[in-house]
């Protein structure tokens, strides 16, 4: 073994590797899309904002003279907001079979008809409202039929309020003409008007509850699921580029017709073993360092490395050992390719089913319990999983060292088995 | 490095092939051959496609093991990774990576014997500037002519400086100009010393090269000598080739009493005879020829080659028409 062959090898590799066009858009290019399209496509900047409906209305009741009309409602609508972003964008329809028209049409994500008198029965009385829900898709049906409900929900909460308040009012300042002053509720401390407002509110809101934020860490936010999705894309790469590497060891040579010349060259077999991986693992270091800077720069990505924690050092040392994993399963599966050709083609696709199965591309809870548990027994999940647990959800050393060693004694076993693989091609091509 | 200084190693045979045979599956390949190539000698291979040249130089490389028989190469297996640091092996078919320049491929090469910096630098450039690549060293190897592929693959056989060099067909593909510049620089190679197997089947480069032939057939060295040795031997003192105006097979039964051994071979409307006295024979075997109706085109006396050499032995032509 000399370092000057193993020099030549991997500088060979690398260059031809970087000026094939094809070999360059699939590590570096397509790693970069996938990032870019989940960071504007499948989690767009918009996910994690306040969503605004836009709502058809017909106002029958314009014309009251009541102090609260239809109009004043329509007025609400538009000025409502949540979380500093208006809830609805509101757009007046003369009729409702125009109103229904956009909605059928996708148009629209709600609408809402006014009938006559709608005013002054809400303050008089109850008032009657229809609300049309929309979507463009079944999910957004969901989530329109959710804020829409919320929104009526809540108004009707305030109305129901101020109308308690209101009655209060005038309780405290007539009441004492017609009722005596001490009138009590047996069993109560208090007065009749305070007992009054305790049991009106409690018509109103029989439950006050509190509602607290807790999300999965996975969904906390879009820049974390981002990252998420960054280090998923780098591991597919990871995946499917490494088992190309491996798989083409020996017989990419052959088919260019330079093995023989290797052969009879003073390197070894184990020179050009170790260039080669030492090539496919930088290979794959630019291909992760790429998908990690379009994701924290292009796409707001929470990806941390931070040198002065021992968990972080970890993350590079995954990178190898997930890259020396996935170039001994190529190897491996170089025992039953004999073209160049067939070698990338079955690990594209390969590389393809593991990322899905892998938990690589999807997390593993959406997957049915048989996948999910090959996702659990695939030892690059764990190297891609460590490293999300580290890079994006600041998990501390003790947390990630045991799939450390795990994924190690993984990659051991594997890269030994394919050295063995490529020995036998090797050989098997040279009597060719 | 191995110390070739060392007395012992000086006297022995720079290859020594016993009884190799190679077989692949029932295909045999190579046969039962043995030779032994002296240090700073040409030696040729000489034979027509499929005779085993090339699976033979690949058993030397050390690329392929042999079914049976040995193999020393400075008498050592060129299995060791040494020997193979001394030996230079340049395939029929010329193997470099389109993607690299012609530089960067010989660079490439010059890192797997050790070599790196400067040093390979210098020697690098040297090589492709002896094989008139100079100019083209930055261009990419896939942009290259196919007499310029061969010419770099020439040079990547050179660059270990090995003290063995095993050619195949190194020539085959190239123009007549760069062919010389190539035979010249086998010829240099030879003057200082280094041990040259050159497998080839023009006859004229296996004459005007090799010390010593080996002429293979079917796997198998059938002579093996110098050139003249081996034409003189097979008794041949000229080649009258006659060319007629019909077929010649007829004529076959009318010039064979002429021949030395009856050694006549006809091919299309030509007649080749060999014999021992040609100024008795010619005016003879062309009176007999018009007296029995031929018509004569062209008659050349010359002295024969190893062409001819093989042709006698193995009564089939070296480059099949």
């Amino acid at each position: 073994m000399r370092w000057s062959a193993i020099k030549a090898f991997a500088v060979k590799e690398l260059k031809t590797t970087l000026r094939s066009r094809e070999q360059l858009f699939w590590i570096v290019f397509w790693p970069m899309i996938l990032v870019l399209m989940t960071g504007y496509i499948f989690i767009p900047p918009s996910v994690d904002q306040p969503k605004t409906l836009k709502i058809g209305v017909v106002n029958y009741d314009n014309r009251s003279t009541a102090p609260f009309n239809g109009s004043y409602f329509v007025q609400i609508l538009d000025e409502v907001e949540y979380k500093g972003v208006k809830l609805f964008d509101v757009v007046e329809y003369e009729n409702e079979s125009t109103m229904v028209d956009d909605l059928k049409g996708g148009r629209l994500d709600g609408g809402f008809l006014i009938p006559r008198g709608f005013g002054a029965n809400l303050m008089m009385g109850q008032a009657t409202l229809r609300i049309y829900v929309g979507a463009s898709d079944l999910q957004s049906a969901q989530i329109n039929e959710a804020i829409l409900r919320g929104f009526i929900e809540g108004m009707s909460r305030e109305i129901a309020y101020r109308k308690v308040n209101e009655t209060i009012y005038y309780m405290r300042r007539y009441g004492s003409q017609y009722m005596p002053e001490n009138l009590t509720i047996p069993g109560f401390n208090e007065t009749l008007v305070e007992f009054l407002e305790v049991w009106m509110t409690g018509l109103v809101e029989p439950i006050n509850a509190t509602f607290v934020d807790v999300k999965p860490e996975t969904l906390m936010t879009r820049s974390t699921v981002i990252g998420w999705y960054t280090l998923g894309a780098a591991g597919m790469s990871i995946l499917y580029t490494g088992l190309n590497i491996g798989s083409l060891m020996a017989v990419g040579e052959k088919e260019r017709g330079t093995l023989k010349r290797l052969l009879a060259s003073p390197a070894t077999s184990t020179d050009m073993l170790i260039g080669k991986t030492l090539a496919g693992v930088l290979t794959l270091g630019l291909t992760t360092g790429l998908s990690v800077i379009v994701g924290i720069f292009g796409c707001g990505a929470k990806i941390l490395w931070n040198p002065l924690k021992p968990e972080h050092w970890l993350v590079p040392l995954l990178l190898v050992l997930g890259s020396l994993l996935m170039i001994g399963f190529g190897m491996l599966l170089s025992l039953v390719t004999k073209t160049a050709r067939g070698a990338s083609g079955l690990s594209t696709v390969l590389g393809m089913m593991l990322s899905f199965t892998a938990g690589i591309w999807f997390p593993k809870s959406w997957m049915p319990e048989w996948m999910r548990f090959l996702g659990d027994v695939f030892p690059a999940t764990w190297a891609i999983d460590a490293m999300r647990s580290i890079m994006v959800f600041e998990a501390g050393l003790a947390e990630v060292l045991l799939d450390t060693f795990k994924v190690l004694a993984a990659t051991t076993v594997v890269y030994l088995l394919g050295i063995l693989a490529y020995r036998t091609v090797l050989r098997r091509y040279a009597e060719a | 490095m191995m110390n070739l200084s060392n007395d012992r190693s000086m006297y022995e045979p720079a290859v020594s092939v016993k009884n190799v045979s190679k077989r692949f599956g029932d295909r045999t390949a190579v046969d039962d051959v043995s030779f032994e190539v002296k240090r700073g000698e040409v030696y040729g291979l000489l034979g027509p496609n499929g005779a085993g040249k090339t699976t033979l130089l690949s058993i030397l490389a050390g690329v392929v093991n042999p079914t049976s028989g040995t193999v020393r190469i400075l008498g050592t297996s060129p299995l060791d990774s040494k020997t193979r640091g001394l030996v230079g092996f340049c395939p029929q078919e010329p193997v470099v990576y389109d993607e690299l320049s012609g530089f960067e491929n010989i660079m490439f090469y010059a890192g797997l014997h050790g070599l790196s910096g400067s040093e390979a630098v210098k020697k690098c450039r040297e090589l492709l500037d002896k094989l008139g690549l100079l100019e083209h060293a930055d261009r990419r190897a896939g942009k290259y002519s196919g007499g310029m592929k061969k010419r770099l693959n020439f040079a990547i056989a050179l660059i270990g400086d090995p003290e063995v060099l095993l050619l195949d067909e190194p020539t085959t593909g190239m123009d007549p100009g760069i062919r010389r510049t190539v035979w010249d620089l086998i010829a240099e190679l030879r003057s200082l010393g280094k041990t040259v197997i050159l497998a080839t089947h023009y006859m004229e480069e296996a004459e005007a090269l090799s010390d010593r032939v080996a002429i293979m057939d079917r796997g198998r060295v059938v002579a093996e000598g110098e050139p003249d040795r081996l034409k003189r031997e097979c008794g041949l003192r000229a080649v009258i080739n006659l060319e007629l105006m019909e077929p010649a097979g007829g004529a076959l039964k009318l010039v064979e009493p002429y021949a030395y051994e009856r050694a006549v071979y006809v091919d299309g409307n030509s007649l080749r005879v060999y014999v021992e006295d040609p100024d008795t024979v010619a005016p003879k075997l062309v009176s007999r020829l018009l007296n029995n109706g031929y018509k004569l085109l062209a008659m050349r006396i010359s002295p024969p080659t190893l062409e001819d050499v093989f042709l006698k032995l193995t009564g089939r032509r070296l480059v099949e028409e």
